[in-house]
């Protein structure tokens, strides 16, 4: 933040101009209670008949257009004060009406002075009002030259596709109508500033293209009536105000409401920026769509210049059909851009909602994730477990950005400015100023973030707009700014932003994937049913293998036994030998059910994890295995071994397959060298248990550690071929793992790692 | 006279095997077969078949563990519960070593458990010392009576 400190000076910048503001905001400019001095203003009370009504409310500088006083006039019909003809030309007029649209145009009259004056007129709380305007023309205002002019402009603003280019047309065009010095359009963004799309300039006038006008230049209640009155003239600055007589409305006794008046007074502060601007005249006209200000078209000149009536309804109506392009040129881009962007979300889903693997399938649509979001990177924050794609925050700093994001919104969560509301994300504001958050689970902290990059802004200020007071001597709360040039600011820590549509479909995909996230739960849910079912199941199967399958072993066995013992001195002795292998295979059938149900049961039962002294281990293994090995020689060599964490009977087990292993395969040695050995890594134990036997081919390495795998015949090696693979379903149930090395005739290594830490879960 | 030793046993072979078992372990004492859990409860009720039988408690009850309409476990546990009854030996004999059914029967207050050998010698010699030690060594409940093995 160091790096650009204007951007932390805005907070308080912008309660110092809330200030100036707010003086500005209580400016009455509604009810100015005054009219500028190129017309007059006069009041007749509503009634059946208006030609019997009496004027009650007059302008001051009524003597000086009709040389009646003041006096004269009041409580007196219309006709004693503008001439029995003119008043029942513009009573007619205004009684063949039907239109209620404000200011009406009742036509031009001529006066005892021997001026021409269009008279508008608008209804005020119980009076109408007729406004005299003063005008060069001598006839009654044609509008005839409309019809081409709006035909003509609407062609132009069709012939281009941009905004930028349909206000350039438009600025021409008022331009051509007004003769004026300079015509800026411009278009208020979400603060309110107003920035310069379109101008055209004289020679000698200060052009402000592409420059910012502050918020603060117009006040809210201006903005207000300017979406109600769309036309303003402010034909002379350095007009005196007319004072109405009497003061106030005489039917309400309040100040007149000047909303429709064409000769409103305004305010002085306006009239003091006008002439810090350079310009004597001024004509605004709003650009209004769905009822909100989007922007101005301001004219401006730098002498004293009245706009005729019929230019500025003209400047007006053109003003609305521009703001009808607007609309929907910004409607259709609108449109195609969620078009574009549904099509995007229909792609991404589809991967979404294959399989189980949630993560994975998010990972595959990384780069549409980030195309979507016009983002430069996204993360997958699952619990602990984070995916990050393209250019985003380390992992850590995700975790803690979470963390505040929890504290932050229950819902999606968007920022352009995200180092302002989140100081910590200064560390990363070049690759994520911009965020778009979207929580996947209301229990856990699961998020689907979009990053946006930092885009350093530059913007040109027609004035510095956060210094208004002190560029102004203070003296009566009401002076705009005195300096209209050129203040660059830099904006940093900012992210382009995230508009209504890109925030409105990313609320889409978020109802699309917690309904998948939902999904899968079920799915879940229903897997563990289906795995409890299952493994219930194969309990109920081994439990009855274990009682059934050794049943008919031990009755083949006992039986034989008996028949040897009653019957065997009359058996031959190869009817001997068969019963002796009719035992056997009894026998051995009864070994492989034992084998295969340890086998199952090993899969099943819970770890209990202990120190276990492998030295000790190893020690009563051999013991128990060399009383069965009288008359070999064998010659052990074995490592001093640490004391670890496992399963104590369950490694057991394992060292005494293996070292059994390695007896039974050097049976034909003599001596038998058996040698274990250990290796300390950082988190496992490795240990070795190497022989000097028979060994193994290693093509057949792989079948090893197989159920019921054998790599020898029977009469050589005896065995169920099920030893090794409790081995490996023992190590591998400690988080370890397990293999062999060999070679015919060279021996055989076995080696096995265990963590040394083992892991809860198992 | 000597208190007879109650084999529950459904298995036809198994059954022959245990009684040649008993019949070399040279006991004196009566060996009163029955083939599921219910006629064991009947026998040891003196009900149904068994209502005329002489009154007294076997000497020890061999016990397979499965059995037809009433198993094992809930034999042992009936003969647990029931006060004339809970005093008698209880052996459990079974053709596997599950953890489950081991717990169980222990749970229950079985007084040995035995997994049937393989080996028929082995299975001589099991039935022979346990009935050498329930019914012959082992100390009864005060009110019973010891009996001497016939030579």
């Amino acid at each position: 933040m160091n790096t650009h400190p204007q951007a932390l000076d805005h907070a308080s910048q912008t309660e110092i101009n809330a200030a100036a503001i707010l003086s500005c905001e209580q400016e009455p400019i509604r009810i100015p209670g005054s009219i500028q001095p190129h017309g007059f203003f006069l009041g007749i009370e509503h009634g059946d008949n208006l030609a019997q009504q009496p004027v009650i409310q007059v302008s001051n500088n009524l003597p000086l257009h009709t040389g009646i006083s003041v006096d004269q006039a009041l409580h007196h019909p219309l006709a004693n004060v503008i001439g029995l003809e003119n008043a029942q030309q513009l009573l007619n007029s205004l009684a063949a009406q039907s239109f209620q649209f404000y200011p009406l145009y009742l036509g031009t009259v001529a006066l005892e002075n021997g001026g021409f004056y269009d008279v508008l007129t608008h209804p005020q709380d119980g009076m109408t009002v007729f406004e005299f305007e003063q005008t060069s023309r001598q006839a009654h205002a044609d509008f005839r030259h409309l019809y081409p002019l709006v035909g003509n402009f609407l062609n132009s603003l069709s012939s281009v596709s941009s905004i930028e280019e349909m206000s350039q047309i438009a600025v021409r065009e008022f331009k051509r109508l007004t003769s004026y010095g300079r015509i800026l359009l411009y278009r208020f963004d979400g603060a309110g500033h107003g920035e310069v799309l379109a101008e055209a300039v004289d020679e000698g006038y200060h052009a402000y293209l592409n420059q910012r006008f502050p918020a603060s230049d117009i006040p809210r209640q201006a903005r207000d009536l300017y979406v109600i009155n769309r036309m303003r003239l402010i034909a002379d600055a350095n007009y005196t105000p007319v004072a109405l007589v009497p003061a106030h409305h005489p039917l309400t006794g309040q100040a007149n409401d000047l909303t429709h008046a064409v000769l409103r007074s305004v305010s002085p502060v306006h009239v003091q920026y006008m002439k810090n601007m350079g310009t004597l005249s001024s004509m605004s006209v709003s650009i209004v769509i769905k009822g909100k200000l989007w922007g101005l078209i301001s004219c401006h000149h730098a002498e004293a210049k009245p706009v005729s009536f019929e230019t500025r309804a003209a400047c007006e109506q053109l003003g609305q059909i521009l703001a009808l392009h607007i609309a929907s040129k910004e409607e259709s881009d609108e449109a195609s851009e969620r078009l574009e962007l549904r099509r995007m979300l229909v792609e991404m889903l589809g991967p979404l909602g294959k399989g189980m693997d949630f993560v994975g399938n998010i990972s595959g649509i990384a780069p549409l994730l980030m195309r979507f979001a016009k983002a430069g990177g996204v993360a997958l924050m699952f619990g602990d477990e984070v995916k990050a794609f393209g250019n985003t925050p380390t992992p850590e700093e995700l975790q803690s950005l979470v963390a505040w994001l929890g504290t932050q919104s229950q819902g999606i969560f968007h920022t352009d400015s995200l180092p302002r509301l989140y100081p910590a994300a200064a560390a990363y504001q070049a690759s994520a100023s911009g965020i778009l958050a979207l929580p996947i689970s209301s229990l856990h902290r699961h998020y689907l973030i979009w990053f946006r990059p930092e885009v350093i802004q530059t913007i040109d200020w027609a004035g510095h707009p956060y210094h208004k007071q002190a560029q102004a001597p203070q003296q009566d709360n009401l002076s705009p700014r005195m300096s209209f040039s050129l203040w660059r600011e830099t904006v940093s820590g900012k992210s382009r932003p995230w508009n209504s549509s890109e925030v409105g479909i990313a609320a889409e995909f978020h109802t699309a994937l917690l309904s998948l996230v939902l999904e899968r739960a079920e799915q879940m849910a229903e897997l563990a049913e289906e795995l409890g079912r299952a493994n219930k199941e194969l309990e109920a199967f081994s439990y009855s293998v274990s009682h059934d399958l050794r049943a008919p072993m031990r009755h083949i066995v006992g039986f034989a036994d008996l028949l040897l013992e009653y019957q065997g001195d009359v058996l031959n002795e190869r009817s001997q030998r068969f019963i002796h292998n009719i035992k056997d295979s009894a026998r051995f059938s009864s070994r492989l059910v034992d084998g295969l149900l340890s086998f199952s049961q090993m899969g099943r039962a819970a770890l209990h994890i202990a120190d276990v002294d492998m030295n000790e281990l190893v020690r009563s293994s051999l013991a128990k295995l060399l009383e069965d090995q009288q008359g070999r020689e064998v010659e052990c060599d074995v490592a001093e071994l640490p004391v670890i964490q496992a399963d104590g009977n369950f490694l057991q087990l394992a060292l005494f397959n293996l070292l059994s292993n390695a007896l039974k395969y050097t049976r034909t040695r003599s001596p038998a060298k058996i040698s274990i050995s250990v290796e300390a890594q950082d988190d496992n134990w490795i240990f070795h248990i190497a022989d000097n036997g028979v060994g193994f081919p290693m093509e057949f390495v792989h079948k090893l550690f197989g159920v019921f795998q054998r790599l020898h015949r029977m009469e050589e090696f005896e065995g169920t071929g099920i030893g090794l693979a409790n081995v490996k379903r023992i190590i591998e149930r400690h988080g370890g793992s397990v293999w062999a090395e060999g070679s015919p005739d060279q021996g055989a290594t076995f080696s096995f790692s265990l963590p040394k830490q083992i892991p809860q879960a198992n | 006279m000597l208190k007879p030793i109650l084999l529950v046993e459904d298995n036809p072979k198994d059954l022959e095997l245990a009684l040649i078992a008993l019949e070399k372990s040279q006991l004196a004492n009566e060996v009163i077969v029955v083939r599921d859990g219910a006629e064991a409860l009947d026998y040891l009720n003196a009900e149904g078949q068994f209502a005329n039988r002489q009154t007294g408690n076997p000497a020890v009850v061999l016990l397979d563990l499965k059995l037809p309409k009433i198993d094992g476990l809930e034999v042992l546990k009936y003969i647990r519960s029931a006060d004339a009854l809970k005093s008698i030996p209880v052996v459990m004999l079974t053709s596997s070593r599950e953890e489950q059914d081991l717990l169980r029967s222990y749970s229950l207050g079985v007084n040995a458990y035995v997994v049937k050998p393989v080996e028929f010698r082995e299975f001589v010699q099991a039935i022979a010392d346990l009935g050498i030690f329930w019914a012959v060594l082992n100390e009864p409940p005060p009110g019973s009576t010891r009996y001497v093995r016939r030579p």
